[in-house]
């Protein structure tokens, strides 16, 4: 599902209709939940790849680093607080 | 004959893409970065190479995990820019040197790496960025012909550090076995300590980064001893890309010399910079 995220027409296809996206590849009731609630930390836990999890961030319109925060238990601006230079974004 | 004259390691941060896209070079989050790369960019002018080989990771663009190969190299005479996702990047296409691959895969496969032959590659941040640095781009196109050598740091087993190493000898080989007249700087890029998964989301380690510096330069044998576990508990687990960088080392002679050394960590990526003239 997350390669299919690298092309346009199917990043607007998720848009369109997540749970119809999400049926076409199969995801268990379980991945599709995560997905769902944009539950990052559960992703990962659940043994997706970061850099497919990227494909998801892109197309829910979640940064990594907001994804990082997430993973963190912090909200998106404690996170850059901790950053020796929090411009470089 | 083929020559070896130079090779840089660097990291390749995605954040770069859309810094160079909108011009931002010289925010002060950003100018330290790129005003490292001013000397390498004249000093990459007298060198004059004519051809870039740039060892990288693919990040799930263009391999997917269906099948993913540990080493994988470009023999065409172009090269996409893919969509990893984000959309894809508005930059000239990539020049490839068909010749000289077909060359390399012939010698490296002679040399027992048995390569993935890709006669189709979209590349993305993990070449794309490196490119950015070393080899701005103009509208008419890329000053150097590139030729991609993939390696699977991201889907585990990956190839030990050594393995990388005797790479980067077998590649030195294949160049100074090439016919033609023609100069080769050889890229080795990812790292350098990041990890961006779990609870440690955005460890970094300049310790460790620098000592990685200090030991390429002075003692890449032993540096290749280093293990996939160690680089991923000191550094991070996404810096085990940095046995790329000793590709590009085990491509140089013992008579190589240090040029520049630069580092920089302000998010979440050790970002470092090593050149050597040979």
């Amino acid at each position: 599902m997350c390669s299919a995220l690298c092309s346009p027409a199917e990043r607007e296809a998720f848009k369109r209709d997540e749970e119809a996206f999400m049926e076409r590849f199969s995801l268990s009731e379980h991945e599709k939940q995560l997905v769902r609630s944009r539950d990052f930390k559960g992703l990962i836990e659940a043994g997706t790849n970061i850099y497919a999890l990227l494909k998801i961030g892109s197309a829910t319109g979640n940064s990594l680093y907001r994804m990082g925060a997430q993973m963190r238990g912090e909200s998106y601006e404690e996170f850059l607080r901790t950053r020796n230079i929090s411009g470089a974004v | 004959m083929g020559r070896i004259v130079g090779g840089i390691g660097l990291s390749h941060v995605p954040s770069v893409g859309p810094v160079v896209d909108r011009k931002r070079e010289n925010d002060p989050a950003w100018k330290p970065l790129f005003d490292a790369y001013v000397p390498v960019r004249d000093w990459l002018g007298q060198l004059k190479p004519d051809v870039a080989i740039v060892v990288y990771n693919d990040h799930v663009a263009d391999f997917s995990f269906d099948k993913y190969p540990t080493f994988a190299l470009g023999v065409a005479e172009r090269y996409a820019i893919a969509d990893e996702g984000f959309g894809t990047r508005p930059l000239p296409e990539v020049q490839g040197d068909a010749e000289l691959s077909d060359h390399l895969c012939e010698s490296l496969i002679a040399d027992e790496f048995d390569l993935t032959v890709c006669q189709e590659l979209g590349v993305e941040h993990g070449f794309l960025v490196p490119m950015n640095l070393c080899f701005p781009h103009t509208a008419a196109g890329w000053p150097v012909k590139s030729v991609p050598l993939q390696v699977n740091v991201v889907q585990h087993p990956l190839p030990t550090a050594l393995r990388c190493l005797k790479l980067g000898k077998a590649l030195r080989k294949a160049v100074e076995s090439y016919a033609g007249d023609l100069k080769v700087v050889v890229l080795g890029t990812g790292g350098m300590s990041h990890q961006l998964q779990g609870r440690r989301f955005g460890f970094m380690n300049e310790r460790f980064d620098q000592w990685f510096l200090d030991q390429l330069e002075s003692d890449p044998e032993g540096l290749a001893q280093i293990s996939h576990r160690r680089i991923m508990e000191e550094a991070g687990a996404e810096a085990v890309e940095l046995i790329m960088w000793l590709t590009m080392r085990g491509a140089l002679s013992p008579k190589a010399k240090r040029v520049h050394r630069h580092y920089y960590a302000p998010m979440t990526t050790g970002m470092g910079l090593i050149t050597f003239e040979d």
